[in-house]
């Protein structure tokens, strides 16, 4: 009996310190990444709580204020119009971002001769710094001497003011993001993409269905955990803009532009009111969470939907 | 002040500032001898030449050595600064703009010149008055003048003549500024007669502060406690603005990132409110000409934007250097080296009875009514913590008058009633 125990016990015994060592291993690779998050995420978010209750210019000891940043945030209407612009712009961005990312993928997804160049241009605008997309913007737009309204003007359309006009600008800017963010969509969705098996389009396709509707209902359902990941990950971002509103519109004309985190910067690092933003920044982070769990817990029920 | 100009070589060398500060605190020498280290936005010729002086220094200062350090741009040298003492890694001399002053004053690690500047070798009346405004708050002088412009008028010769319109002359009304704007602008060709930078920025606001001082108003009462240019002064201003912008569609308004300087080259705006750091930029094929702001009852007074010298706190021998550097980096003879090295003007009156004076006119021609424009400056915009907030409220106030947003008095209002909030938040 015992003879026959041993090498179960030994085999028990590896396989325990087996895990044991696997958990060493892991803390180890995990620790590092654990400490710098905490120390530049979580160190800073609390940090930004604590200062959302206090005065302070950043120069001078700061001064408790109690909840007068977030009184004073009820009142004041730039930050109500922040909130306005900031909605308007994750509501267009990113849908609009979703479809046209998903529709190029589809137009990518097949084996054509010098399919990676279109790949490529594809996705050079992500890798394109924000500043240099933003000047050339401005300069392409420019409502005088824009190639753009040089070009309407050709073929007898209206003359647009884009970032120079109130109006237009949010929208233009909503325009330039999508340009910028789509071949980041695209690059998800087409990964996604390649990981349906192709036998499924296939066999539909023998069954009588086109290629495009077998598009449509068979592969984007089967995207659906990759559309989720780009729904929240679109939306962190839409509701985070400043890089290029910072280098287009400085916010304006007239607040047209100024979303949530242009008001922060604006309120910290322009007028030194740092426990305002801090108040800003909090509010921000609260919905940030809010939107992120909901979204999350939707696509997850419809994730069920589809097993059952 | 160079709001625009150098904004795209400052964006450029943001790139580049991680790396510049990462590691670069000031500290005492190995040694026994001091070093101290400047921080500085400055490119180009500027950059040669600063560099060019500190080299100087430190051959003359073995035991104190002066590092420079570039900060990516003067145009955030404040948030660099103050993110700088949040982090416990300043300067000891930084380069900022005068509409930071009031900020930096209330700096727990700032020195206060107050006392070294009555030194009589330091020769403080030697500055501009204009100068010595900008640096001193509520009494306290915070820093050393680094440089100093003025908005005067820059033309096209070549656009006036084409539309047979006279050149600008120093008695220029604003009657006459704006006919011949109109005049000078083609919209078959887009040519304006005149280019407004209009983000609603500081660039906005100090280009109509002419106008309204011009026109006889103020900005903020007395005691700045209060707004001033709700008056008819203030009105008349943005009537100009509203008549040029929205009624003869004369003006080229600029979304604040400079091309109106690209289309000046190009020939496609015939006048500029501009000051000298733009000359370098334009076309040796572009002839143009300079002259005063157009007046209003013969009030031709012009806005100048003093940049400053700032020293900070580390140890006591330090902050010697750091004085003794910055008033040997702005004395007459060492100041004109710099003008002459790139034409910044004079920052000390004695500059221009210095030998070498006319080397730097020669050089720079143009610079001449720069120089001389700069007594018509005699105001200077109000050292207050909440400067920046004043400015963001007449920048809207401005701009929706150019884009035709909202009428003058209407305007005027809203902007009354944001410059009392901030006031009243300080």
């Amino acid at each position: 009996v015992t003879a026959a125990l041993l090498p179960a016990t030994a085999h028990r015994h590896a396989k325990a310190s087996k895990r044991r060592a696997d958990e060493v291993a892991a803390w180890g690779m995990v620790t590092p990444a654990a400490l710098l998050i905490g120390l530049f995420g979580l160190v800073p978010v609390v940090w930004s709580l604590v200062l959302s209750f206090q005065h302070s210019d950043l120069q001078t000891p700061a001064t408790w204020a109690g909840t007068s940043n977030y009184r004073q945030l009820v009142h004041d209407p730039v930050f109500k119009e922040a909130i306005r612009n900031t909605v308007v712009y994750t509501v267009l961005f990113v849908p609009i971002t979703l479809v046209l990312s998903l529709l190029v993928a589809g137009a990518l997804n097949r084996r054509i001769h010098g399919i990676s160049f279109y790949r490529l241009a594809v996705f050079v605008p992500v890798v394109t710094s924000t500043v240099a997309t933003g000047v050339i913007f401005t300069w392409l737009l420019d409502p005088d001497y824009g190639i753009v309204n040089g070009l309407l003007g050709k073929v007898g359309l209206p003359q647009l003011g884009f970032f120079a006009s109130p109006d237009l600008a949010l929208f233009t800017v909503v325009a330039m993001t999508v340009w910028g963010w789509l071949g980041f969509g695209a690059l998800i969705f087409l990964a996604g993409l390649q990981g349906i098996p192709e036998e499924l389009t296939e066999a539909a396709q023998i069954d009588g269905c086109t290629r495009g509707k077998a598009f449509w209902v068979i592969q984007v359902p089967l995207l659906r955990p990759v559309s989720g990941f780009l729904l929240v990950w679109l939306t962190i971002n839409a509701l985070q803009l400043f890089d290029e509103v910072y280098v287009t519109t400085k916010g304006g004309p007239l607040h047209a532009t100024t979303v949530l985190v242009y008001y922060l910067y604006q309120q910290a690092f322009i007028y030194f009111h740092a426990g305002y933003a801090a108040a800003i920044a909090v509010l921000l982070f609260l919905a940030i969470i809010v939107i992120t769990l909901v979204q999350m817990r939707l696509s997850r029920d419809s994730d069920l939907e589809d097993v059952r | 002040m160079t709001w625009t100009s150098r904004k795209a070589a400052a964006i450029a060398a943001l790139v580049a500032l991680g790396a510049a500060l990462a590691g670069c605190s000031g500290s005492g020498s190995s040694d026994g001898g001091t070093t101290i280290t400047v921080w500085h936005g400055y490119t180009d010729v500027e950059a040669k030449a600063i560099t060019a002086a500190a080299d100087e220094w430190n051959s003359q200062h073995p035991d104190e050595q002066v590092r420079l350090v570039f900060d990516g741009g003067n145009d955030s040298a404040l948030q660099k600064t103050v993110a700088g003492f949040t982090a416990g890694n300043y300067p000891d001399v930084a380069y900022e703009y005068g509409s930071s002053a009031a900020q930096l004053a209330r700096q727990p690690k700032l020195v206060d010149l107050t006392k070294d500047v009555q030194d009589a070798d330091f020769k403080w009346d030697d500055f501009y008055p204009s100068e010595r405004d900008a640096a001193t708050v509520d009494g306290k002088v915070i820093g050393v003048p680094a440089l100093v412009d003025d908005l005067s008028l820059v033309y096209n010769k070549a656009l006036f003549k084409k539309a047979g319109v006279p050149l600008p002359t120093a008695d220029w009304t604003w009657d006459d500024f704006r006919s011949a704007a109109a005049k000078l602008t083609d919209s078959s060709s887009k040519v304006y007669g005149w280019a407004y930078v209009n983000d609603g920025s500081e660039d906005t606001v100090w280009r109509y502060l002419p106008l309204l001082w011009q026109a006889g108003g103020e900005l903020l009462n007395a005691d700045n406690t209060a707004p001033a240019f709700d008056s008819p002064a203030g009105l008349t201003a943005l009537k100009l603005l509203q008549d040029m912008s929205v009624t003869d569609k004369s003006v080229y308004l600029d979304n604040g990132n400079g091309n109106y300087l690209n289309l000046f080259n190009s020939g496609k705006i015939a006048m500029l409110w501009t000051g000298p750091w733009d000359l370098s930029s334009i076309n040796s094929n572009i002839d143009y000409g300079i002259t005063l702001l157009p007046g209003y009852n013969g009030n031709h007074e012009t806005i100048s934007g003093p940049d400053l010298y700032v020293a900070f706190e580390h140890s006591s021998g330090r902050a010697k250097t750091a004085v003794d550097f910055m008033k040997w980096l702005t004395s007459p003879e060492e100041h004109l080296k710099f003008a002459i090295a790139t034409g910044d003007l004079p920052v000390r009156k004695s500059e221009s009875k210095l030998p070498g004076y006319s080397t730097f006119l020669e050089k720079y021609p143009a610079n001449k009514v720069f120089v001389q424009n700069l007594s018509n400056v005699k105001h200077v915009r109000p050292n207050i913590p909440t400067y920046n907030e004043v400015s963001t409220a007449i920048g809207q106030m401005v701009q929706s008058v150019l884009i035709g947003k909202a009428e003058p008095q209407q305007a005027l209002d809203t902007a009354k009633d944001a410059v009392t909030a901030a006031l009243a938040g300080q």
